[in-house]
């Protein structure tokens, strides 16, 4: 990906990327720290099991928000393909993990992998797109 | 769709990135709509029409 | 989506979806048979698994040579939406029920039913997105 960007659209996405990004780590280190020490129970342990899963979703709208934006709909337009593709390849993923788990009893997928696994399974479809479409 | 759009850009002595500079889209995109693979929509037909002070028929042949 | 319909493409999605549908139950009814009466170990074990993900995931394939076949432009644009808030929906319900598993140890969720998810946010955004059109 281009980093040195003069795309308003992909520059304010970067910004809204490292923001949410920062506020992941700060509140997963948070929601640990204080799982060590403190061992909260009920109401506040969710609170604070669902912060870090904030910063994603919030990270998932600020791509969103991206893809209204962006003005080059031929670029658009790669990377939804690429996120359809990463749509595929996850959901593939992830059926037959869940089959594994139930017949031969495959060790239990982490289900906040999924987000990762979306966005390197993307990724690569993006990648692929660039090279057809120089 | 085919198009005229290398010569028009050809006529100006404008190179793709050129073109793209002026239209507000990535190089890609102009070689995109150029060979064909990617339709422009109506908004950027019209910019490249007006940007060549042409009709987008001139620009654009839809051959059925 | 209208049940009866004359656009081709849809109806050629639908008649697949169906034999899509009869497969996967074929193939899951054929799995737990065999896995009840054999207990079937190793590789056998693992493909039998599988068997059933494979329909399943065939369902998303079918969905892909929707999108790709349907000629009216504006359909083609709704489906497209319906998925991208689909993953987004799915995404953002795994990552909280997965950092709760963490945290709070809640049951843990079968990663094949992120597919059931993902169906059911398609189907939940498609009217919220023709909405605007009325």
């Amino acid at each position: 990906m281009n980093c040195s960007t003069n795309n308003p659209a992909k520059r304010r996405y970067m910004w809204r990327l490292a923001i949410t990004m920062a506020l992941y780590i700060a509140f997963l280190v948070l929601a640990i720290v204080i799982f060590v020490h403190y061992r909260p129970t009920g109401p506040l342990a969710w609170l604070l099991a669902v912060l870090p899963a904030l910063a994603i979703i919030l990270q998932i709208a600020a791509f969103g928000m991206y893809l209204s934006e962006e003005k080059d709909e031929f670029m658009r337009n790669l990377q939804v393909q690429a996120l359809l593709w990463g749509i595929g390849a996850t959901l593939s993923v992830t059926v037959t993990w869940g089959f594994l788990e139930n017949f031969v009893h495959l060790r239990h997928m982490d289900l906040y992998l999924v987000y990762p696994l979306y966005c390197v399974l993307s990724g690569l479809a993006l990648g692929i797109q660039h090279m057809r479409y120089k | 769709m085919k198009n005229r759009l290398r010569v028009l850009r050809a006529e100006r002595d404008w190179s793709q990135a050129d073109l793209a500079q002026r239209l507000e889209v990535s190089r890609q995109s102009v070689n995109a709509i150029e060979t064909g693979k990617f339709d422009p929509s109506l908004p950027l037909a019209f910019k490249l029409a007006r940007l060549f002070e042409t009709t987008i028929e001139a620009i654009f042949s839809d051959e059925n | 989506m209208e049940c009866k319909t004359s656009n081709p493409a849809a109806k050629r999605f639908m008649r697949r979806n169906l034999i899509t549908m009869l497969l996967y139950v074929l193939s899951l009814v054929l799995a737990i048979g065999v896995f009840l009466r054999y207990h079937p170990t190793g590789v056998l074990a693992y493909l039998l698994a599988v068997l059933p993900a494979i329909p399943l995931t065939g369902l998303l394939a079918i969905f892909g040579l929707y999108l790709a076949e349907e000629k009216d432009e504006f359909q083609r644009s709704i489906g497209v939406q319906s998925m991208l808030w689909g993953i987004g929906g799915t995404l953002a319900v795994t990552n909280i029920w997965g950092f709760l598993e963490s945290f709070v140890h809640l049951r843990h969720l079968n990663p094949s039913l992120d597919a059931v998810i993902f169906w059911i946010f398609v189907g939940i955004s498609i009217p919220f997105l023709l909405r605007r059109y009325r």
